[in-house]
């Protein structure tokens, strides 16, 4: 794994990052990843307070929009979260709780699959199944988990 | 820089005071009035001041700074007018929060809760008589002639939990609670973030079959998001105020933030937002609004990121 971590720490764009003085090198990625953050987890709080029968008269097809906010986050951490993980990867490579906020960010995934399907079908608006709702509740969990355990990699040594 | 934040301090502490009476005044002028119109103004301003009241009390420890050396100047005194402050702060925000939502609920069809009235009524007369009497100790740190002769200086009703020296010892003697704080604080950006960024891309043009009354109702958990990131974030500055009043990027994160704050406001008292119904398009001037919205909201996030780039917080 080390000869991994150290051929990924030597690539160019892990250099520039952990190496330039910049403010647009490392913080800017690190702003960027935050603001990533804001947009997926923001957008899926949203969608599951209206599952969970926070603002029952609004119609759930029009969630549908917010997936794409999801996503669009979700890719924005995605190419942000790797370039950070590049340029540190001889540390955060050895750092359990880094390994428990991907199994969980997986866990979300597939957890936003079954919401989705429920968001895009015809379901009649005002009746939410229990199902969907304990799906709803569970997710609002694992991305707030998600959270903690990234925000806990920057203070584990 | 410093020099202009002792000044800041020194007319911003007058806002909580002077600022509550006006509010109050025009509450009870609205009740014997019957006037919604004058009403929601003065819940709007209780608004205005509980967002104001954070940089009054968080331009303190710059004046703190300024003075403490000089003969004459009791460091006692000092730590009594911040934990008084600190007391009044927190009641002045629970109006505010409180205020809002009467601002709030006066949009909902059902129209606002009885208990909203008196309970800003009851919370703005406790503010008042706490922020006096901070503001009265404060005043004596620099005025002792205001004190009689042979006169103790005025105490506060503040617990010892309000010290700074408490707060801060206490996250430096648990080395979990930084992370912590941290954490919760990232969670309430993303509520925040989140709430606000779905009220606005409404306007935007995006979820157009929603009306705007339903995206309203999810606005109370936007304002949760706020409420908790003020929290955390005061709890971040209490412990290490040091690194954050000579910060530029704090001190752009702070503007951002009340202009940001101030700005919400417009989602629940505008109307030209709150007629929107099933696709409806907004007004260019209500797009010009969002988008400045979610700006400065990125703008918070942005400084925030770079409190120790620009600055040295870390």
């Amino acid at each position: 794994m080390e000869s991994y971590f150290q051929w990924l720490q030597s690539l160019p764009p892990s250099v520039w990052i952990s190496e330039s003085e910049s403010i647009w090198a490392y913080p800017l990625v690190l702003f960027l990843h935050s603001v990533g953050m804001g947009l997926s987890v923001g957008s899926a709080f949203a969608i599951c307070l209206r599952l969970l029968g926070v603002a029952r008269p609004l119609p759930v097809s029009s969630l549908r929009v917010l997936f794409r906010i999801f996503w669009g986050g979700f890719y924005l951490n995605l190419v942000t979260g790797s370039l950070l993980f590049a340029a540190a990867a001889t540390r955060t490579g050895y750092i359990p709780v880094y390994y428990v906020k991907l199994i969980l960010i997986l866990f979300g995934m597939i957890v936003s699959i079954p919401i989705r399907r429920f968001v895009d079908g015809e379901a009649i608006d005002r009746v939410i199944p229990v199902r969907i709702r304990t799906l709803a509740a569970v997710s609002v969990v694992i991305w707030t988990s998600v959270i903690t355990t990234g925000r806990l990699i920057a203070y584990i040594q | 820089m410093n020099v202009n934040l002792v000044h800041l301090h020194l007319v911003l502490n007058h806002v909580p005071t002077v600022g509550t009476i006006v509010a109050l005044g025009l509450l009870l002028l609205a009740f014997a009035k019957k006037s919604d119109h004058v009403e929601r103004a003065s819940l709007a301003v209780f608004v205005a001041i509980a967002l104001v009241s954070l940089p009054t009390y968080m331009t303190g420890y710059s004046a703190e700074q300024a003075i403490k050396d000089r003969p004459g100047v009791s460091a006692a005194l000092i730590e009594t007018h911040q934990s008084a402050a600190l007391l009044a702060l927190i009641f002045m925000e629970v109006t505010g929060v409180v205020a809002w939502l009467g601002l709030w609920q006066a949009r909902r069809p059902s129209g606002r809760t009885r208990w909203n009235a008196p309970v800003v009524v009851i919370l703005a007369a406790v503010s008042l008589g706490l922020m006096a009497s901070a503001a009265n100790i404060g005043g004596e740190i620099t005025h002792p002639e205001i004190m009689a002769a042979g006169d103790a200086p005025m105490g506060t009703l503040a617990p010892d939990v309000f010290k700074t020296s408490y707060i801060a010892r206490f996250q430096f003697t648990r080395p979990w609670a930084w992370p912590m704080l941290e954490a919760v604080h990232f969670i309430g950006l993303s509520l925040l973030f989140g709430i606000v960024l779905v009220g606005n891309l409404r306007i935007l043009g995006l979820m157009r079959n929603a009306r705007f009354v339903d995206i309203h109702r999810l606005l109370p958990w936007g304002v949760w998001g706020f409420v908790i990131n003020s929290v955390t974030g005061m709890l971040f500055f209490i412990g290490q105020a040091f690194q954050y009043i000579d910060n530029p990027a704090f001190h752009l994160k702070v503007v951002f933030m009340l202009l940001a704050g101030a700005n919400v406001l417009y989602l629940t008292l505008f109307d030209e937002v709150w007629a929107l119904g099933p696709g409806d398009t907004a007004p260019l001037s209500a797009k010009a609004v969002a988008v400045s919205q979610i700006f400065l909201w990125i703008g918070v996030i942005y400084f925030g990121r770079m409190l120790p780039y620009l600055g040295d917080a870390f």
